[in-house]
């Protein structure tokens, strides 16, 4: 086997691996206010999630080949790899990209165990970033977009990420007030039944929509290092088998299910019931769908956090714990630089020792970082038993790890 | 122009539709919530109200328009998956090239 072999074989398991923590970080997204309610038991929620997912990577034809072309300029604009960092099976771009998705694996981990939901796609995008800048300079970063559409670091990260959970959040908020209104007089059981059929349609959509957009990016990075190794040559069309394997890893890694972030976010925040639950939910599906449609992309992760809120803001006499989502908003706040970092550090490691050394050595501690960081979870597990013990009894310490 | 004023322009058109679809949907299937209360007459004080069967009607309905907006939203994903996009510029929802 070739180092450049090598190095693809290892970038295509790092990248389904990010896969598999994009699907298990992001499964509260669309289940923990289900979960909450008891609308759906938790082992039937991320079955049911882990399913829609798996249908909407497979639903997803169109080839996210430019996905990272939005952040950095490793690209030509049809998705080609740019030539100079074609030499010697494409290893300079295999590298970058192998040291920008260990930064993307290593903040979603460490954020799942700190029960924190961040974004996904943001940890992914930063660790690129960061490697990028550690390759190429700051010039390999794209900062800003032309001018004629939102592109770039700015446009398709920074701003989103302030728009999306307070655009959610008034959604969510208006949906609960106006649902309050209608059913306030009628019997709560009668309502609670009701609503938890209605919560079970929303959630169904923010899953399947989550499979169609975020298994497609992974989809994207695997066919890119593919087309740099010059194992595949179509612009045009993602491998049968990378759309498989990428459908299956994010499915699976949604099944296993983020417990500790499924925590947060559906106990946490608020205590939910089922017409905020339906009214979080059909917001967060709401504005995922019409975002993408209007081409304004939004974090899936911070829309749903920011429905979350709402429906607690729009109830009245419901109180929201701001502490927790202070945690949440600093954490999206140091997830570009923090995953960039490690990407950037990870790049020079790959780098200065160079051949297949280097590669070898960055995965190796991307296993032990990951390992070390489940067996601190083992501390204090949370599971599907668990997931919805009441918030307060927990002791503070117990509740979220501290940073 | 640049990134703020696209990102605002981007902004307030899916705080627009997310609005209409994400609170006015969950707003309609509350009135079908209630129109099937009203026709079980259930109450909030555990009081037995009058029976309405013409709540059944209302509730079947509103029913009907909530499950229209998700077909529209599973139409949506699956015509972006596929390199299409739903248009509405004939009012009605039509399915297009991106």
């Amino acid at each position: 086997m070739t180092t450049a072999t090598l190095v693809l074989v290892l970038v295509v398991v790092v990248a389904l691996a990010f896969d598999f923590t994009n699907g298990f970080h992001d499964t509260g997204n669309a289940m923990a206010t289900s979960i909450a309610t008891g609308a759906l038991r938790p082992k039937v929620a991320v079955g049911l999630s882990a399913v829609l997912n798996l249908v909407g990577a497979f639903l997803s034809v169109e080839v996210a080949l430019t996905v990272t072309n939005a952040v950095i300029n490793i690209q030509d604009s049809k998705g080609a790899p740019k030539a100079d960092l074609m030499a010697d099976g494409g290893y300079a771009l295999l590298v970058i990209i192998l040291a920008g998705l260990v930064g993307g694996i290593v903040w979603n981990v460490l954020t799942w165990l700190l029960g924190l939901p961040s974004s996904s796609s943001h940890a992914l995008f930063g660790g690129l970033i960061g490697s990028a800048i550690a390759a190429l300079g700051l010039s390999g970063v794209k900062w800003t977009g032309d001018g004629t559409k939102l592109d770039g670091v700015i446009g398709k990260v920074i701003l989103p990420a302030f728009a999306s959970p307070v655009i959610a959040g008034v959604v969510a908020a208006v949906g609960t007030w106006l649902i309050f209104r209608v059913v306030g007089h009628i019997a709560k059981e009668f309502a609670d039944q009701g609503f938890r059929w209605g919560q079970i349609g929303s959630a169904s959509l923010v899953s399947l929509a989550h499979g169609t957009n975020d298994a497609q990016k992974t989809m994207g990075v695997i066919t890119l290092a593919l087309i740099a190794a010059g194992q595949w040559t179509d612009t045009t069309a993602v491998p049968l088998w990378v759309k498989f394997t990428c459908a299956v890893a994010i499915a699976a890694g949604t099944y296993v299910g983020g417990w500790r972030v499924i925590r947060t976010l559906g106990k946490g925040l608020i205590e939910i019931s089922p017409p905020q639950g339906m009214a979080a939910e059909g917001a967060s599906a709401a504005v995922i769908l019409s975002s993408s449609h209007l081409g304004f992309a939004l974090s899936t992760t911070q829309v749903a956090t920011g429905s979350i809120l709402g429906a607690g803001v729009g109830k009245p006499g419901a109180t929201v714990r701001w502490g927790i989502a202070g945690r949440m908003v600093i954490a999206w706040l140091i997830t570009l630089p923090a995953a960039g970092l490690v990407g950037a550090v990870m790049w020079y490691l790959g780098h200065v020792l160079g051949g297949a050394l280097g590669p070898i050595v960055v995965v190796l501690i991307l296993i032990a970082l990951t390992g070390y960081m489940w067996m601190r979870s083992r501390r204090q597990p949370i599971t599907a038993a668990n997931v919805n013990d009441e918030w307060e009894a927990m002791p503070e310490t117990k509740r979220l790890e501290r940073v | 122009m640049n990134s703020l004023a696209l990102a605002a322009d981007g902004a307030w058109k899916v705080l627009v539709a997310s609005l209409v679809l994400g609170a006015g949907l969950p707003f309609v299937f509350a009135l079908g919530v209630r129109a099937r209360a009203s026709a079980a007459g259930a109450r909030a004080d555990g009081e037995h109200a009058e029976r309405r069967p013409v709540g059944n009607v209302l509730f079947v309905l509103c029913l009907l328009v909530v499950l229209f907006g998700v077909a529209l939203g599973i139409t949506i994903v699956v015509a972006s998956g596929f390199g299409k996009a739903v248009s509405f510029e004939h009012i009605y929802p039509t399915i297009v090239s991106k």
